[in-house]
């Protein structure tokens, strides 16, 4: 699902642009500083670090085996976790995250991709959902689009919402 | 009353598929009792929804903070406006007294340059501010990164103490006591 992201993440690793590869990550990170902290200023400073972390290693030049999505996301949980705490801006990253097989983190990934929470339902339910949280069409749309009632769209929502609840601990 | 989770998640995770930029504080405040449960559901899908494109003031924002700039700047600059008109508009928007204009540009000029504590300042100013510069709340509070600990030392002893910010330690331009401008920019209004 995140193949288009992470070509660009790579191109823009690889011609330097820091800037526009940081950005498309400014807000997804800052909601997940403050979803998890519960306070706002408290979400901007963490965000603020998860952003010093990342630039301090894109100056350094350091090179990924895996997408560019997952260091932020790890940098994220590291800095939300208190990894860091006391350490300098310019620490690095943990040395024993280097991961050198290319599937070292397909586990990770099964938390961190919508098409693999929803990979167990019904063919048709998991359109519903791609529809609705991929592209953002309403209920009247993804039911015209799909041929289907709108009561039955809701209720692929309603399973989709209970599978995240589940994986979540909603 | 409170809103429903599904509800709410459900309205949050469409409105971040389209771009739209959602708050997730928004939304939590609409959650009731339902709160603890939505922001572990609204993490989970953040974490794993597809990152959205960066707008044009995403980009300029922090474009600014790597280059070490206050972010609040480049976003009024990039809307054309210079620090007076920012100031007229909090004087006329807030009614405060015309009078006090450079008391007023005092302390927004140091809002701009991360020497204020965001979270002081009063609801009110940052809807008149929105008005002018859209994402001014979350830029100003990307402080320059060239701020040292000794101005957020700063901040924070500001934000603990207006009485001595009136009396003039840090803004000559103030009053004896404390008033209306001061409680705006200080103690949240």
């Amino acid at each position: 699902m995140h193949h288009a992201r992470d070509a660009e993440d790579k191109r823009l690793l690889e011609t330097g642009e820091h800037k526009l590869l940081l950005s498309a990550y400014f807000d997804p990170v800052r909601e997940r500083c403050f979803l998890r902290l519960r306070d706002r200023a408290a979400g901007e400073e963490a965000a603020q670090q998860v952003f010093v972390r990342l630039l301090e290693e894109l100056r350094r030049g350091r090179t990924y085996p895996v997408p560019y999505r997952v260091v932020v996301w790890k940098v994220v949980e590291w800095t939300l976790g208190g990894f860091w705490h006391g350490a300098k801006d310019d620490a690095t990253l943990p040395e024993d995250w280097d991961l050198a097989a290319p599937d070292a983190y397909a586990g990770w990934e099964a938390d961190h991709d919508l098409a693999l929470l929803f990979a167990d339902l019904p063919p048709r339910e998991r359109d519903v959902l791609d529809l609705r949280y991929r592209e953002g069409l309403a209920p009247e749309q993804i039911a015209e689009r799909l041929g289907m009632t709108r009561n039955a769209v809701d209720q692929a929502l309603h399973r989709g919402h209970l599978k995240l609840r589940e994986r979540f601990g909603g | 009353m409170a809103e429903s989770v599904f509800e709410l998640f459900d309205e949050y995770a469409a409105a971040y598929a389209r771009g739209e930029r959602p708050r997730a504080h928004v939304y939590l405040e609409r959650a009731g009792e339902g709160a603890d449960e939505l922001a572990r559901l609204l993490e989970g899908y953040v974490q794993a929804a597809l990152v959205p494109a960066p707008d044009e003031d995403t980009i300029a924002l922090v474009g600014a903070w790597l280059e070490g700039q206050p972010p609040l700047v480049e976003l009024r600059a990039r809307r054309g406006l210079r620090v007076e008109d920012v100031v007229e508009a909090l004087v006329k928007g807030l009614g405060l007294d015309g009078a006090k204009r450079a008391k007023v540009k005092s302390y927004y000029q140091r809002l701009e340059g991360g020497l204020l504590e965001p979270a002081g300042v009063a609801e009110k100013v940052w809807l008149v501010l929105g008005r002018l510069v859209p994402g001014a709340e979350e830029a100003a509070a990307w402080r320059p990164r060239q701020v040292e600990a000794a101005d957020m030392f700063l901040r924070v002893s500001e934000a603990e103490s207006a009485p001595a910010l009136a009396a003039g330690r840090a803004n000559p331009a103030s009053e004896e006591t404390e008033d209306e401008i001061d409680r705006l920019f200080l103690s949240g209004g």
